[in-house]
């Protein structure tokens, strides 16, 4: 060692090792409570390890709701998403009409019809002039919103709303659109309660 | 000199070349981390000045500058605080001093090669991993030797019963070792597919910057704050607990709420990272039981001050840690200054912080000279810590700011960005200052090892000029 280093002073030596006091119990109990919480957080956001499950959803039933369905409610799913968005914005979501824009369609007797020759129509070629709905008078116009839908979207659509909100009617075939659209092309929006009603049922 | 004096002594000499080996380098790069980082944080004041120069953009330059501060000077001077204080507290000196100093050498030539491929453009583009395979193998067996011969001294140690500092350094030898080579090889080598990269990518920079530094730095607190207030360390227990719930729930934090991965990972990070409020307050009241109401010598007051404020920078950077996985808030800090703000906490305030006080202890004891320039130590602590304060309080209170404005959609990006330019200004100015307080560090550093250097010098001298001299003697 050289001199320079008896500047600096040795460390103090080694000390025994302290007494092993015990650490406070508070921060056990803290510690306790937060794992508890922890473990509800967790419960409640993580979707239990699924890997199915992202953010913002936090299980899969949440999940299940958003999921593609088959079947019958696959169709009415593809109805509703239609109909809110092509007839919503006139009909209602709900169905109930619109005063000075819409007639119902809820409980109509067009829609309810055993035939659905009419009612495919309509959405076709659009209806305009006085027409009766449920004994009210509309003397209004509805342009032929259906026309730009798929046949399977159009029947999905008319499907929906002859069986929801009250209405309990058969479903409508892609078939059945299609030979309307073949019969109703060229031709103008039917005018008022005779044209619709010389139509076939 | 008693007994206990002369084992420490020598204790102290067997670590010698290593040390010097291992700090010498590091504050090398020290320096060079912060050249660096000013160069980034130029860019956004004046960004035509290195737009011709590739080398120097801030793509390069920013982690260039972070690895160079982390694989640099943090790593290897928490690697040769470890094999000082293991072999101080195990009471045995370190054998074949030659291999830590090899390893040691090539170590920080892994680290020169890492930062040119950066620069070069060859970052592998993970954050913190961005050293390409050329220098992430010397690295790894230099850390494996390095940590090996701590550890045959750690296990030759002749006080067998094991206190807190030994367990988090300990467990810090193993931990890098582990989580480097599991991200170079999910990452680099055979990479994992998709998004698991990421996954793989944050929980190794969750491992490296918060677990791998806690365990080191806060090891390094509650061996000195003792030792520098002269008093037996009060807490076993709470240390022990303080232990083992950073390494267990330290861990697992890091996924970032955003995160386009399941739900049950951030949800499982952002847990963890609440529970560590327990380790943050257990590691406080650990270190506020040992130095409450001492009275420090005259030699012990410098390093003291810095692991102290090393100490508070861990407690606050661990809240902001705990903030940046809290849903709520994250929504609002995430991509914004408030991220880098706290890793410069945790990096700079924190772990350099203390890294200095020890060094500036070890140091001096091992290599037996005093510190060549000792006030302006005492003036570095003051000026890193207000580095750090102006590095580190801007950007978290821009970072809040420029998060809150953007989550207003009716305010334009560029505004926004524009509207933290001040707050920019303010942290750069932070950064001169850390500049200046690491070029005293380095000073001190060099002075002592070319001091060395030249007393080995003259002793060499005088061992040729020796038998010369007492031939002449027996004629
Ligand atoms: C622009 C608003 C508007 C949209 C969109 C609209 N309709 Fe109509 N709809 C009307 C109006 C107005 C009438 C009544 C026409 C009249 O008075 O002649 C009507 C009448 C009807 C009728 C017969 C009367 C009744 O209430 O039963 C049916 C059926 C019908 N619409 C179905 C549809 C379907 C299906 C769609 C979507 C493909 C649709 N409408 C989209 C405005 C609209």
């Amino acid at each position: 060692m050289s001199d320079e280093s008896d500047h600096i002073p040795p460390e103090p030596p080694g000390r025994p090792p302290g007494p092993r006091s015990p650490a406070p119990m508070g921060f056990f109990i803290l510690t306790l409570v937060l794992l508890f919480l922890a473990a509800v957080y967790f419960d409640h956001h993580s979707g239990w390890f699924n890997a199915q499950v992202y953010h913002p959803f936090v299980n899969a039933n949440e999940l299940e709701k958003y999921q593609p369905k088959s079947g019958e409610a696959a169709l009415l799913a593809r109805g509703m998403a239609t109909y809110e968005r092509v007839c919503g914005v006139c009909h209602g979501n709900d169905g109930a009409g619109k005063p000075g824009q819409a007639p119902p369609l809820a409980g109509s007797e067009w829609v309810l019809e055993n035939g659905v020759n009419r009612l495919t129509h309509i959405p076709l070629t659009g209806l305009s002039g006085a027409v009766d709905v449920k004994g009210q008078t509309w003397n209004l116009s509805m342009p032929a919103m259906g026309a730009a839908l798929s046949d399977a979207d159009l029947a999905a659509v008319l499907t929906y709303i002859r069986g929801s909100w009250g209405n309990k009617a058969g479903p409508v075939t892609p078939a059945q659109v299609k030979a309307a659209r073949a019969a109703v092309a060229g031709q103008p929006p039917i005018n008022g309660l005779q044209a619709l009603k010389a139509l076939p049922e | 000199m008693n007994e206990i004096e002369k084992l420490d002594s020598e204790i102290d000499a067997s670590c010698r070349v290593s040390l010097l080996a291992l700090f010498v380098g590091a504050a090398f790069w020290l320096v060079v981390a912060s050249v660096l980082g000013l160069i980034a944080s130029l860019n956004f004041h004046m960004p035509e000045a290195f737009a011709n120069c590739p080398w120097l953009t801030y793509g390069r330059v920013q982690p260039a500058a972070d690895d160079a501060l982390l694989y640099g000077f943090c790593i290897p001077a928490g690697l040769g605080v470890a094999l000082w204080l293991l072999a101080r507290s195990g009471r045995t000196p370190v054998r074949g001093a030659l291999v830590p100093f090899v390893a040691a050498h090539l170590w920080h030539l892994g680290v020169l090669v890492g930062l040119i491929g950066i620069l070069a453009g060859y970052s592998t583009g993970f954050r913190w991993l961005e050293f390409p395979r050329g220098a992430s193998s010397p690295l790894f067996y230099a850390y494996l030797l390095l940590a090996l011969w701590a550890m045959m001294t750690f296990g030759a140690r002749r006080e067998r019963a094991t206190s807190p500092p030994q367990w988090f350094l300990v467990a810090a030898l193993f931990w890098f070792p582990w989580i480097y080579s599991t991200a170079n090889l999910l990452l680099v080598a055979w990479p994992v597919r998709g998004v698991t990269q990421a996954v793989v990518a944050w929980w190794f920079g969750d491992n490296l910057l918060f677990v791998w530094l806690a365990l080191v730095g806060v090891g390094a607190a509650f061996y000195f704050l003792p030792k520098f207030c002269e008093r037996p360390p009060q807490t076993f227990y709470l240390a022990l607990f303080a232990f083992w719930t950073l390494v267990l729930f330290g861990s697992l934090c890091g996924i970032p709420q955003g995160a386009p991965v399941p739900a049950w990972l951030p949800v499982a990070s952002s847990v963890a990272a609440a529970l560590l409020l327990v380790p943050l307050l257990a590691v406080v009241i650990v270190a506020w039981r040992a130095v409450r109401g001492s009275v420090l010598s005259k030699w012990d007051h410098g390093p003291f001050c810095f692991v102290g404020a090393g100490v508070v920078c861990f407690f606050l950077s661990g809240l902001m840690w705990m903030a940046l996985a809290c849903p709520e808030i994250c929504r609002v800090t995430e991509f914004t200054w408030f991220v880098p703000a706290q890793a410069q906490l945790q990096l700079y305030g924190f772990f350099a912080l203390t890294m200095f006080g020890a060094i500036y202890h070890i140091l001096p004891r091992s290599a037996g000279f005093e510190l060549p320039f000792p006030k302006l130590a005492r003036a570095q602590f003051w000026i890193s810590l207000s580095g750090v304060a102006l590095l580190v309080a801007p950007l978290a209170i821009g970072g809040v700011a420029q998060g809150r404005q953007l989550q207003n959609p009716g305010i334009s990006f560029a505004v926004i960005s524009n509207s933290t330019l001040p707050f920019l200004r303010v942290s750069t100015t932070g950064q001169l200052l850390l500049l200046l307080g690491n070029l005293i560090f380095v000073l001190n550093v060099f002075g002592l090892a070319s001091a060395w250097k030249r007393s080995v010098l003259k002793k060499a001298l005088a061992l040729v000029k020796a038998p010369l001299e007492t031939a002449e003697v027996q004629a």
